[in-house]
């Protein structure tokens, strides 16, 4: 038996940048995610209706690659409840500015530097263990982001940005970011330790209390916008390459 | 000039806009003035969120944005104002020329019947039609997608 079409979409969507041009950017990538269920939507009526909304749906679009399921769940939504065509174009298009806007803050300035942090800061303790782990997470948390950004689209259609508004997906964009700031500045004295002081053995204390340190200071509120964590760790490693110089 | 860029975008309101150009220039007001965004509750809803804390969007259909411009153009907020096509701009340039001194080309992409000039700028008939009018009332017009990139002169493009 194969794969259901929203199987097929969610497998599609790991490509929707494989076919990226200047001229429609990822559009055919999204076009060619959303071709099963939109195959699967008209199976039964005219093929001059079904190739005109696959035209549709490759169409230019821009946003950010893990979020362009709702894009395609909305669009394929859109269609089934018979949506004009010139509508639907404009829902690819206002969608474009904040998938790409939360996706860059979750994705590209949060859990990405975060992973990355957590894993500089972690490798002295555990070894390699902790890009395995890294590597593992982020997939793991790919995969949930797409299956749900699809079933969110599919889920509200042309009302998919109110949905967006409500959903958990904003706030975590931002917290992303104070969690990468951290886990940024948390690795920087760590790293550092790890590659001048010959491993971290005789300052786990020390670590330890700044890590407690940098976690209160990026949970804390009132602090969270003052003292990040990227700013805590510089002004430590700041103070660490004063204090080894000798001043 | 309260205004500090006249856009042409059709993509919107997008990364580009709000942070490419608005953060350098301290922008803190957005007026998109396009006819179908300005009665689509659920396109300004998904328009606003691409916008940071902190910027303000306004959306107005051309002939709010023809009675608005004076406004804006003395107002204390530093506003870009945005338009999805060229029509749209004309018709702001016509109404106000003094306060429409300059317009930036950022984003007209690819549609059947258009010829790339830039990787973001496809122009066919009913645009180069527009950028003449333009260019033929005297306005300043430049193809830059961002405030990074070298500006592109409108006789480099017809």
């Amino acid at each position: 038996m194969g794969l259901s079409p929203r199987w097929q979409t969610i497998i599609r969507l790991y490509g929707v940048q494989a076919a990226w041009t200047y001229e429609r950017m990822a559009g055919i990538g999204v076009g060619h995610a959303a071709a099963p269920m939109l195959r699967d939507l008209f199976r039964d009526r005219d093929a001059i209706e079904r190739r005109a909304a696959v035209a549709r749906s490759a169409e230019y679009f821009n946003s950010h690659p893990y979020l362009a399921g709702i894009a395609v769940g909305a669009v394929v939504r859109s269609e089934r409840d018979g949506v004009p065509g010139g509508a639907i174009s404009r829902l690819r298009t206002a969608l474009s500015g904040p998938l790409g806007a939360l996706g860059d803050q979750l994705i590209w300035t949060g859990e990405v530097p975060a992973l990355m942090g957590f894993t500089l800061a972690l490798l002295p303790v555990v070894g390699w263990w902790a890009v395995a782990a890294a590597v593992l997470v982020h997939n793991v948390m790919r995969f949930r982001l797409t299956r749900w950004s699809l079933d969110l689209g599919l889920a509200h259609g042309l009302g998919v940005g109110a949905a967006l508004q409500q959903s958990w997906l904003p706030r975590a964009a931002k917290d992303a970011q104070r969690v990468a700031a951290f886990a940024v500045g948390l690795a920087l004295p760590v790293t550092a330790a790890w590659l001048w002081l010959d491993g971290i053995h005789e300052g786990g204390e020390v670590i330890l209390a700044l890590v407690l340190v940098g976690t209160v200071l990026t949970l804390a509120p009132g602090t969270r916008t003052r003292v990040t964590g990227l700013r805590f760790g510089l002004a430590l490693l700041g103070a660490a390459i004063l204090l080894m110089g000798g001043w | 000039m309260a205004i500090v860029l006249f856009r042409v975008d059709d993509r919107l309101v997008h990364g580009q806009v709000v942070i490419g150009w608005g953060r350098p220039m301290s922008v803190d007001h957005v007026v998109l003035v396009d006819d179908t965004v300005a009665t689509s509750p659920w396109e300004q809803d998904l328009y606003r969120m691409a916008a940071p804390d902190g910027l303000r969007v306004t959306f107005a259909s051309t002939v709010e944005g023809i009675a608005g411009l004076p406004g804006w153009a003395q107002a204390a907020d530093r506003t870009l104002l945005l338009t999805g096509d060229l029509d749209t701009m004309v018709a702001l340039r016509e109404a106000h020329p003094a306060l429409v001194p300059r317009i930036n080309l950022g984003g007209i992409h690819h549609q059947p019947g258009r010829v790339e000039k830039l990787p973001y700028l496809y122009l066919g008939p009913a645009e180069v039609a527009a950028l003449e009018r333009l260019r033929h009332a005297g306005a300043s017009v430049a193809a830059q997608d961002l405030p990074t990139a070298p500006a592109v002169a409108l006789d480099d493009l017809l």
